[in-house]
């Protein structure tokens, strides 16, 4: 009752007893040292000593019995003589290289993306007149903790050489990258993105092949950068220079329509792709597109034409009330009813097709609620300084109501990317079908059952929460500079 | 109550569309209405303003001060009568309210500043997508402009690292970067602290003074003995008195208006 940190007020005021209110807080918090730090926040009174015993002695034992399961009674056998199958299923083993080589460009493409990133934050920082400060390279790394354990723990199940040697290669071009990247002037960084564009789509062609509508993909980044190129911002003649800049794109477009006929290699069939790889990629290209799609439907519905408006108001609760899973099932058995197509769709494709209508209509909702958060005095500023409606949208509205739905949206992601699972049940061979292969072969059959679970769990989670770190981060940087 | 308004009407009328300045008509409201359901707004509304007048408009809240000038550059619709500007008439064709609204600068009580983009980008933003103005022209006149307004070693900051003054002058600066007849002011200084309002009430004298077209809807009475050509005065909807400052801070005829006055000053 006589505790010096509780000041005679309370005593006075007729408490009976001190309210934990942390007095002394004002000004930095500072460091008790252990002893004291226990006393003070988990045995300050006679039932929270209790309370902290009890939960103390209940976290022992699960650290105690995880710590067994884990490291002494679990048997990873399954897993570790399976890694492979894990990541790539029955991919083709003599196209393996195409994996690798997959790797090692998207790897380098992620640091020079990072890179570009961290050389427009620093030239925006030169501009407004602020010190860019970067975080001290250990901050940076521990962002990535769970991906870090991730890789180690591959690591540690690989028994040969290879898994290493592919980490160590795409860490240096990662690194690589990215000190280049950071390093590139302002002006440039459009260009920086562009380059990671191609990369991006390089890293997908390498294992799809080059053919067929590769060259649209392929065209829109070089184009963005052709674009860029032409573009001179000290020019008179604004005109002449968009038709310049228009024939630029258009020579790009055709140039690589010539070069993807030319080539035409088919790689691994879509439908080949399996393991850990299907469920990253499925994720990836249904965020791809369902992000544009939701865009366009949450506009849609905000429209002043009643079409558009009842066409997508109609879509986005017809198919939020759908669960994922019937949609999966009806891409599987009748989704070729309605596209007459002389050669069958890939059950990869008519998946996509699924979980990126599906994500659409969550994507919408949530753009729409960050388009109902921009005050409508933006709206009229921007039409008071008589920019045409749909500039208005692209330019003021959209930007700002983007920006204050980035954590929905990654959480929708997040939910996605855990969602590709559901492929399992049309069939397709992603991380957690890989496991029933596991145990149907005569080795593994009927043990290591939990361990093989808590491996696909922790893969998942490890991905998963990565997103939402940085998500967070994201929300924190472009806040800065908000009103 | 009605016979007493509708007598005043005609003197009304006449008042309001004797234009100062140079003479020349710049904006012209005929006979103009506006509803908000039930509720009418704007009754009546007759008022010409001349090239390179200076016209404030005061009144009770409520009375339709806002929604007036809002209805000039299409912020809203009026329901009947003509509004012209510059010999453009508004009407549901786009184009000419694109035209009206490229002639027509605004600055609004909450500023409306672009958070999301730097003070320069939200200047040259107008002149670059509305008038295709290459960046780098576009970047001298904001800096020009800028410095008209005295905050040029802000251009490169966000809005939000800006004082309340600095912001409104800000928005100023972007209004005028589209090189526009008229300006509209719906009550710039309102929610500025006492200490920011002369800075802005300068910036609007010198703008004044170098001959723009101008509307001001205020409550700075200093502004408008000083500034204005002329002051209407609204209640209701409706124009009820309008003269000089001279005559109207001096000698106001309406009952309305001397109310008005006797509250605030």
């Amino acid at each position: 009752m006589t505790d010096p940190q509780f000041p005679m007020t309370q005593t006075e005021l007729g408490a009976e007893e001190p309210i934990a209110i942390p007095v002394a807080e004002s000004g930095p918090r500072q460091k008790l040292p252990p002893g004291k730090w226990l006393r003070r926040n988990l045995f300050n009174n006679w039932y929270n000593s209790l309370l902290t015993i009890v939960i103390g002695a209940l976290l022992l034992f699960v650290a105690v019995r995880a710590f067994s399961f884990v490291f002494i009674t679990g048997r990873w056998e399954p897993v570790r003589a399976n890694l492979t199958l894990f990541q790539i299923g029955t991919f083709p083993r003599d196209e393996e290289w195409r994996v690798v080589a997959q790797v090692l460009i998207w790897t380098a493409a992620l640091g020079l993306g990072v890179g570009a990133a961290v050389a427009g934050a620093k030239f925006r920082a030169l501009q407004a007149g602020v010190e860019y400060v970067t975080d001290p390279a250990l901050d940076r790394l521990k962002r990535y903790w769970a991906l870090v354990l991730l890789l180690l723990v591959w690591l540690f199940f690989a028994d040969t050489i290879g898994p290493l040697l592919l980490t160590v290669a795409s860490l240096a071009l990662a690194w690589g990258g990215y000190a280049a990247a950071s390093r590139v002037s302002g002006p440039n960084v459009g260009l920086l993105w562009s380059v990671v564009g191609v990369l991006g789509v390089l890293g997908f062609q390498i294992v799809s092949g080059f053919f067929g509508l590769g060259w649209l993909w392929m065209g829109l980044p070089i184009a963005v950068a052709v674009y860029a190129l032409l573009g001179r911002p000290d020019t008179d003649d604004v005109k002449r220079q968009r038709r310049i800049q228009l024939i630029g794109v258009l020579v790009t477009f055709a140039v690589l329509f010539g070069v993807y006929t030319a080539v035409d290699s088919v790689g691994v069939e879509w439908d080949d792709w399996e393991g850990l790889q299907l469920n990253l990629l499925a994720a990836a290209i249904a965020i791809a597109l369902s992000f544009p799609l939701g865009l366009l439907l949450a506009l849609a519905r905000r429209s002043s034409f009643p079409a558009l408006r009842v066409m997508a108001t109609t879509y986005i609760e017809i198919i939020r009330g759908v669960p994922l899973i019937s949609l999966l099932l009806m891409a599987q058995f009748f989704i070729g009813f309605f596209l007459n197509t002389d050669t069958p769709l890939s059950l990869f494709t008519r998946a996509i097709a699924a979980m990126t209508l599906f994500t659409a209509a969550y994507v919408a909702e949530i753009v729409r609620g960050g388009l109902q958060a921009v005050p409508k005095g933006q709206m009229e500023a921007g039409n008071s300084i008589g920019l045409p409606a749909w500039k208005v949208t692209q330019l003021i509205v959209l930007p700002q109501a983007l920006r204050a739905v980035i954590p929905a949206m990654v959480g929708q992601f997040i939910s996605l990317f855990k969602d590709t699972s559901l492929l399992l049940i049309i069939g397709k061979l992603e991380l957690l079908g890989v496991r029933e292969i596991v145990h149907g072969q005569p080795d593994f059959r009927g043990f290591g059952i939990a361990e093989s679970l808590v491996y696909v769990a922790f893969v998942f989670w490890a991905i998963s929460f990565t997103m939402s770190r940085e998500s967070q981060r994201l929300e924190r940087k472009l806040g800065v500079g908000e009103r | 109550m009605t016979d007493n308004v509708q007598g005043n009407g005609a003197e009304v009328f006449s008042d309001a569309t004797q234009v100062a300045g140079t003479g020349e008509v710049m904006i012209e409201l005929t006979a103009v209405d506006k509803f908000f359901g039930d509720f009418q707004a704007l009754a009546n509304i007759n008022m010409r303003v001349g090239k390179q007048e200076v016209v404030v408009v005061i009144g009770p809240s409520g009375s339709g001060k806002s929604t007036m000038i809002r209805c000039i550059n299409r912020l809203e619709e009026h329901d009947a009568g003509r509004i012209v500007v510059d010999g453009t008439e508004l009407s549901d064709d786009i184009r000419n309210i694109q035209e009206v609204r490229r002639e027509t600068g605004m600055v609004f009580q909450q500023f409306n500043l672009f958070p999301h983009l730097t003070v320069m980008d939200n200047i040259t933003l107008g002149p670059r997508q509305v008038r295709n103005l290459p960046k780098k022209e576009a970047e001298d006149l904001a800096m020009d402009l800028l410095t008209k307004v005295k905050i040029p070693e802000q251009a490169r900051k966000f809005p939000g690292q800006l004082s309340g003054g600095q912001q409104q002058r800000v928005a100023i600066a972007r209004s005028l970067a589209m090189n526009p007849k008229v300006m509209l002011f719906d009550e710039p200084t309102s929610a500025l602290d006492p200490e920011m309002i002369k800075e802005v009430l300068d910036t609007m004298k010198e703008l004044a003074e170098s001959g723009m077209t101008m509307i001001v809807v205020t409550h700075e009475m200093g502004f408008a003995r000083e500034v204005a050509d002329r002051v209407v005065f609204m209640a209701d909807g409706e124009i009820v008195e309008v003269g000089t400052p001279q005559h109207f801070f001096e000698s106001p005829t309406e009952d309305r208006t001397k109310l008005f006055l006797s509250q605030i000053l």
